[in-house]
């Protein structure tokens, strides 16, 4: 029986360091929604009208057309962006690499667009709140695509699935216990990338009076609003929870990002 | 006082002890290295070698505790893999170090640069050392480097993992060139690297980095464990096997490919072992694979018992029924071994449920309540512990790794195993260990086994048969024991030269599969080469019973 003593001088590879970051980023996302979902108990248990409410409750009450809106079209666009991945992967084995290729290079092109300025276009020129959704999700999924391609061609090449083919498993099974499984996290992970993408686009079309409507209220509309009346007090709550939203939604994008990555 | 006192040795250290942490990698070692002198220190992964450079050098790596003497004079430290910026001009960087140590301006030292790529052996035509490193091949980098020490002239040269990574002709071509510029400009010179990496070829002195002491090698196994046993008859035929990738189609769209692998014949007889024998570029994998068909050959024919491989592994028209029940039977015959054992396993399953597929799909015969039992016999043969099975892949060490591929291959009781460099990322005695397990596992079941290698003596010594690749060709195919003794293809006689150590007879490096010369593939570093080897590319030729060889003038000694 072999013995495999000496061990290696360089010492072991330590916890990635996003792994901290995003669960920090996780917890400070969920307190906040969790603030939001709670605001309208600092009213007294009466409607509350935002305008005549303290700042930092009227915020509070912001972040729920924000963060909803952002979830929404977080998920639209990764699911967008994943399935831009895969149906290129899908066409890379049916039709020939070429087309994979033209697929994925269209996605990594349109990835350094400032797709962010169709967000205000659209806000100004749809007026609905779902068409809005669908084009803020369609501005995150080109990068979301372009990541997700290229995690699924690094998988499609590893070198376990070439082991499972001498194993003579039918290529139905190296989906199913093989592909799919390695496959889930990177994906989620590009998926992830959607979310500060939309906050961001979502509260810049916002800030110009050009997002969502003012009955959902938004934080970069309120920003937008406290800025143009010169109300500092007004000002600080909905730019604070703004940034640290965004930075909570980057940390959890990297802290999944870093799990996925092998040492 | 004496006035004339022999001047002390350029490099010498009293009771030198390094502890990291609480552990010994080197206990009071006493060292003497004179002008002119060549010291190889050889030892395993995280035995401690970049330490004891380091300690030389006055700057070991951090956490390293040091005690006892060292006395050095100017010296020059070239650390592992160069710590070269990858974007920045190779010349400027490596001109800034010799102006530093010389106090030249960047003219100056880029004109002693000059002298020192003579020295190296490198010709002027290939001196594209504007470039930065990243785009320049290894080998290129490395010359750089050894002429960098020569523009310098130390007193002396400390080393770390000199080449490493190179093919081995490149690599002790390198070294040799070194360690002469070391032996005429009275350099005391210290290479310190992995036993395999070579280092011990060119020095006077070698000294292996054992359990915190510096001992004298163990010399390694030199013939087979057992007396090989002859082998039957053949069982995998393969003709004209070739393989091509398509490329980006051409200017007119035409459609374009790269053939890495040209017309290979080969047949292997029940319980024979076949190495081949080739380096980077040789396709030896490509042809290991293509035996296997993962994924199959774009030209020519695989045959196994009777059976074509390849309309088995092509997938059916639509409307047929697939072929499932030929592939898994060869399959289950057939198994392969990978280079990267590590990744060959899915991250996201234990170990043992990978080997449960592997059974439950290969031998459905097996009742699924003998499964763990087969395997836990398999890890056991493989040389692991059963628990091995419990672990994930990510959990296991290379070696381990490596066993466990071993015990993945050996579970469907194949007749053929086909192994890519298995132990390629493993280190000396880890290597040796893992050979010997495989070895006797081949012995133990009778197994035919193809077996690809950069390593020639290594690959030979346990070998009935061994085939010389060159650029997807056969270029020499003989016993083992001549081949080992005597090849004659220069190709063949510079692989069994640097396996010994000595000096290659071949100059530059190994063409890329883009910019392949025409006629003879070795054609410009070969020694034999003359104007027809330009023209046509050698046959195969039988010289002798069973001993092949494609070279125009094997048998014509070189033009002076």
């Amino acid at each position: 029986m072999a013995e495999f003593d000496q061990p290696p001088l360089s010492q072991p590879e330590p916890q990635p360091t996003g792994f901290a970051r995003g669960l920090s980023g996780a917890a400070v996302l969920a307190a906040l929604a969790l603030a939001a979902a709670a605001a309208p108990l600092m009213a007294d248990g009466s409607a509350l009208h935002r305008l005549d409410a303290d700042p930092v409750a009227a915020a509070l009450l912001d972040g729920r057309g924000s963060l909803s809106f952002a979830l929404l079209a977080a998920v639209l666009g990764g699911a967008l962006g994943i399935g831009w991945a895969l149906l290129a992967g899908l066409a890379g084995t049916l039709v020939g690499k070429g087309a994979e290729r033209r697929i994925v290079i269209a996605a990594q092109r349109m990835a350094g667009w400032p797709l962010a300025l169709l967000v205000p276009l659209a806000g100004g020129l749809l007026g609905q709140v779902w068409l809005l959704a669908l084009v803020t999700a369609l501005t995150a999924a080109p990068a979301v695509a372009a990541l997700a391609h290229a995690e699924l061609s690094v998988l499609m090449r590893a070198e376990f699935l070439t082991a499972a083919r001498a194993a003579a498993l039918p290529e139905r099974e190296v989906l199913r216990r093989h592909l799919i499984p390695n496959l889930m996290r990177p994906l989620l992970a590009a998926g992830t990338l959607a979310l500060p993408r939309v906050l961001a686009a979502e509260s810049f079309a916002s800030l110009l009076g050009l997002g969502l409507p003012p009955t959902l209220g938004s934080w970069g509309a309120s920003v937008g609003l406290a800025a143009r009346l010169g109300d500092p007090v007004a000002f600080a709550p909905p730019a604070l929870l703004l940034a640290l939203a965004l930075w909570a939604a980057c940390a959890i994008a990297d802290g999944v990002a870093a799990g996925v990555r092998k040492p | 006082m004496n006035h004339i006192a022999a001047k002390p040795a350029p490099v010498e250290t009293e009771a030198l002890t390094l502890m990291l942490g609480d552990r010994v990698l080197l206990d009071r070692a006493s060292l003497r290295v004179e002008r002119g002198q060549v010291l190889a220190v050889t030892g395993g992964a995280g035995s401690g070698k970049t330490a004891l450079l380091g300690a030389l050098a006055g700057r070991p790596p951090a956490g390293v505790d040091v005690a006892g003497g060292v006395r050095i004079d100017g010296h020059l430290l070239i650390a592992q893999g160069g710590r070269l910026a990858p974007r920045r001009p190779l010349a400027l960087q490596v001109a800034e170090v010799v102006g530093h140590h010389l106090g030249l301006d960047l003219r100056g030292a880029l004109r002693r640069m000059a002298d020192g790529l003579d020295r190296m052996g490198v010709p002027p035509a290939a001196r594209r050392f504007d470039l930065p490193p990243e785009q320049l091949p290894d080998s290129l980098r490395w010359a750089c480097l050894f002429a960098m020490a020569a523009a310098v002239g130390p007193a002396v040269l400390l080393v770390d993992a000199p080449a490493a990574g190179l093919d081995p002709t490149v690599r002790l071509r390198l070294l040799h060139r070194l360690a002469d510029w070391a032996r005429a400009d009275g350099v005391a010179l210290i290479l310190a690297g992995r036993p395999e990496d070579g280092v011990a070829g060119p020095a006077d002195h070698v000294l292996a980095l054992r359990r915190g002491r510096l001992l004298p090698p163990i010399p390694l196994r030199a013939g087979p464990l057992e007396p090989l046993e002859p082998p039957g008859t053949a069982r995998l035929h393969a003709r004209g096997v070739g393989m091509s990738y398509p490329l980006a189609p051409g200017p007119r769209g035409e459609a374009r490919s790269l053939a890495v692998l040209h017309g290979i014949d080969l047949d292997l007889r029940t319980g024979e072992t076949l190495v081949l024998l080739g380096e980077t570029g040789s396709a030896k994998a490509t042809l290991a694979r293509s035996l296997l068909c993962l994924p199959p050959p774009t030209a020519g024919t695989v045959v196994w018992m009777g059976r074509d491989l390849m309309a088995a592994a092509t997938p059916p028209a639509a409307g047929e029924e697939p072929n499932h029940g030929g592939l898994r039977r060869a399959r289950r015959d057939l198994q392969p071994l990978f280079p990267d054992p590590a990744a060959s396993f899915d991250p996201a399953m234990t170990v043992g449920t990978q080997l449960a597929l592997v059974l439950e799909n290969l031998r459905p015969d097996i009742a699924a309540d003998r499964r763990d039992h087969r395997i836990d016999e398999a890890l056991e043969e493989a040389g692991l512990r059963p628990e091995a099975a419990l672990r994930w892949p990510a959990a296991l060490t290379a070696a381990e790794a490596a066993h466990a591929g071993l015990a993945r291959a050996i579970l469907s009781e194949p007749r053929v195993l086909v192994a890519d460099e298995p132990a390629a990322g493993l280190s000396a005695e880890e290597r040796e260990r893992f050979l010997d397990t495989l070895m006797a596992v081949r012995d133990r079941r009778r197994l035919s086994l193809i077996l690809a290698t950069e390593r020639y003596g290594e690959g030979l010594r346990d070998a009935h048969r061994g085939i010389v690749m060159l650029a997807g060709r056969v270029v020499e195919s003989a016993d083992a024991g001549t081949l080992r003794t005597a090849p004659l293809h220069p190709y063949s006689r510079a692989m069994l030269a640097a396996s010994l150590g000595g000096r290659p007879a071949l100059e530059g490096d190994a063409p890329s599969a883009f910019g392949q010369p025409a006629g003879c593939p070795l054609r410009r570093r070969c020694p034999l080469a003359r104007e027809f080897c330009a023209q046509a590319v050698p046959e195969l030729e039988e010289v002798a019973s069973g001993h092949h060889v494609a070279c125009h003038y094997w048998d014509t000694p070189a033009e002076e």
